[in-house]
């Protein structure tokens, strides 16, 4: 699995919000077919440096490379066409359309007819709409929407949203997903079947996945390879269970050596020796929720 | 009104039924036009061909406002120089009625671009001034600019024989407003219409989805100044004659609100309101004098002050009751075949 090709490469991205240095030079790889965690402490520069990668944000410096293209300087629904799918923390459906709507919002790079010919109402839109909603119908039901299927999403629970948004990423066709914290907010058996879901992703839709993600269980569990953040700048990396080890990660998410002002501090403390429990003990599953998870708070961003 | 909403969704009847329920209705509101083309009069018709003209300006601003998200106070602007375009090309060109109309959409779209590559780069309440400024602006150059809109006598539009009747003209307006809805109607139910709600919401969900927010807000424009300057050059045509005088700040103000109280994405709605708008200033006053017993202190004159006192009582009751407009008191009667159809009422 680590002989394949590389679909995302990054390469000393640099990110500033005024003398706030987001990103320090961090690079890193995905290879084709790998499940990459990221992980780090709150305010470590996860979500943005996602933002860099989908373009979101205009990093000061470095090159972002995607399929063998330097996509640097692409806007981000360019970024998108080339096969970069992502789901947002604070969710990325939109709450005044249906889930259907939603999943064929999602469609919108396949759709196979320019604006003005669906505008001027010509047969093949009709039919093309009408195949597009048979598509969506099917990602629905994979993942178990079906039931709510035309209800608006600003009505649904969370959870429910949270597999819209999936939904959506996985409609827009992408090779690769961005997934920002997929698990939060979701009730252990949800989790649970996040494992599943995401590994049939990798292995029968030959999907690539990097995920932000704060149950480091989850990333134990599921990525091939981690990749640790904290203040803009890489800690290290590695196979999952060496980080586990890794003394500066556990001392950054005890906040010992950084002296982070972290408020959930005791949170993560938690977090990290259910870490070490989950790795001294590899063969048992780790057990859902931790803790409720870190959310709302800072963006990833600050 | 509220409790007829709330009986309305209460209801709950049949597929089959609903069919019927939907056929009946664009009947009715078929006849209620055609009645009074019919029986009416060249009176009538004129004003019915007002009523389309002002339902075409509605949609024009329920797809830049109730689509894209984007407010424009300077509607006034895009009508005008639709209207004056169209009186160019019919009085000094001598140019088809056809070649008209498309030159004052062609216009109107250009313009309405040209505003939105502005709008790519303010939102909220600095596009709302610089639409508004730029709605001032082209009242006090552009329509003074005496070669192009004839000066203080206004430009001359004559109608061509075909059209030279009130009810054929008035056919005319209603067959165009019959496009603008059918083009409106498959924006919304296409990719277009997913994509502009999107752009709406969360531009940057948008964005990572593919859609190129920039294009499809610059298209809304486009869009939404086509309609517009088509809706002028009917307009110039309607009166014969245009004239900067009918093209200032305050229509373009009454055509926002109109749309608010349709209600914004409400296709529907909007037609109502817009005609219901158009048709007040011209048959409420005679009406009203013509009723057999008049209050004291109250004539004619008072009563040509009455519509625009109506239509700011409409929009506060609009505001405070139905958010959604008249197209959310719709809703039961149009949402349901939504969903069978596939596309957004």
């Amino acid at each position: 699995m680590r002989k394949k090709r590389h679909l995302l490469k990054v390469d000393g991205l640099q990110l500033r919000f005024g003398g706030l240095q987001v990103l320090d030079d961090l690079s890193l790889t995905v290879d084709e077919g790998q499940i990459v965690g990221l992980i780090g402490p709150n305010g470590a520069g996860k979500t943005s440096c996602f933002n860099c990668l989908t373009g979101i944000y205009q990093p000061q410096d470095g090159r972002v490379l995607f399929d063998g293209t330097d996509v640097s300087r692409l806007p981000t629904h360019r970024r998108a066409r080339l096969g970069m799918g992502r789901t947002w923390q604070n969710l990325g459906v939109i709450d005044s359309l249906t889930v259907t709507e939603n999943v064929m919002l999602a469609q919108h790079q396949r759709t196979g007819y320019s604006a003005l010919a669906g505008m001027l109402g010509l047969a093949g839109t009709w039919l093309r709409e009408r195949e597009l909603r048979r598509d969506a119908a099917e990602i629905i039901d994979y993942f178990g929407l079906e039931d709510i299927a035309d209800e608006r999403c600003g009505s649904l629970p969370y959870g429910k949203r949270k597999t819209c948004d999936m939904a959506m990423a996985l409609a827009t066709d992408p090779k690769m997903l961005l997934l920002d914290e997929p698990a939060s907010g979701l009730s252990p058996e949800e989790a649970l079947g996040l494992v599943e879901t995401l590994r049939e992703l990798r292995d029968r839709l030959k999907l690539t996945i990097l995920m932000i993600e704060h149950h480091v269980p989850l990333v134990a569990e599921v990525c091939d390879y981690v990749y640790v953040l904290n203040f803009g700048k890489l800690l290290t990396e590695g196979e999952p269970d060496e980080i586990q080890r890794h003394p500066e990660v556990i001392a950054a998410y005890l906040g010992g050596a950084a002296a982070e002002p972290e408020v959930n501090e005791t949170d993560e403390a938690d977090d990290t020796t259910q870490v070490l429990r989950a790795s001294q003990s590899p063969g048992e599953p780790p057990e859902w929720p931790l803790q409720p998870a870190a959310e709302g708070g800072a963006h990833g961003a600050a | 009104m509220a409790t007829a909403t709330l009986v309305l969704t209460r209801i709950r009847v049949g597929n089959g039924l609903w069919t019927v329920l939907r056929i009946v209705l664009v009947l009715a509101a078929l006849a209620l036009v055609a009645y009074p083309l019919i029986f009416g009069g060249d009176v009538w018709a004129q004003r019915i061909s007002r009523g389309a003209i002002y339902a075409i300006i509605g949609l024009s601003i329920n797809t830049l406002t109730g689509h894209a998200g984007q407010i424009s106070l300077g509607h006034q602007a895009f009508v005008g120089i639709g209207a004056f375009a169209a009186a160019f090309m019919a009085s000094r060109l001598g140019a088809p009625l056809g070649f008209g109309l498309g030159a004052a959409a062609l216009v109107g779209a250009i313009t309405a671009a040209i505003v939105g590559m502005v709008a790519l780069r303010v939102s909220g309440l600095y596009l709302a001034l610089v639409t508004l400024a730029f709605g001032m602006t082209a009242e006090t150059t552009i329509f003074n600019w005496r070669e192009f809109t004839g000066g203080g006598a206004g430009a001359s539009a004559p109608r061509p024989a075909i059209v030279e009747s009130d009810f054929s003209y008035a056919l005319l307006c209603l067959g165009v407003l019959a496009l603008v809805l059918y083009a409106d109607w498959r924006m919304v139910a296409t990719k277009t219409g997913r994509a502009l709600a999107a752009v709406r919401n969360n531009e940057q969900i948008a964005a990572t989805l593919g859609v190129n927010v920039t294009g499809y807000k610059l298209a809304a424009f486009c869009f939404s100044g086509l309609a517009a300057g088509l809706a002028g050059g009917l307009f110039a045509h309607w009166n014969q004659v245009v004239q900067a005088l009918d093209f200032e700040f305050q229509v373009a103000l009454v055509w926002v609100l109109m749309t608010v109280v349709g209600g914004l994405r409400s296709r529907l709605g909007v037609i109502i309101a817009s005609a219901f708008f158009a048709l007040l200033p011209l048959t409420l006053p005679n009406f009203l004098a013509s009723l057999p017993w008049q209050p004291p202190f109250l004539n004619e004159a008072v009563y040509h002050v009455l519509p625009p006192f109506i239509v700011v009582v409409l929009l506060l009751i609009v505001l405070r009751f139905f958010p959604g407009g008249l197209g959310q008191l719709l809703a039961p009667l149009t949402r349901r075949t939504a969903h069978k159809n596939g596309d957004r009422g």
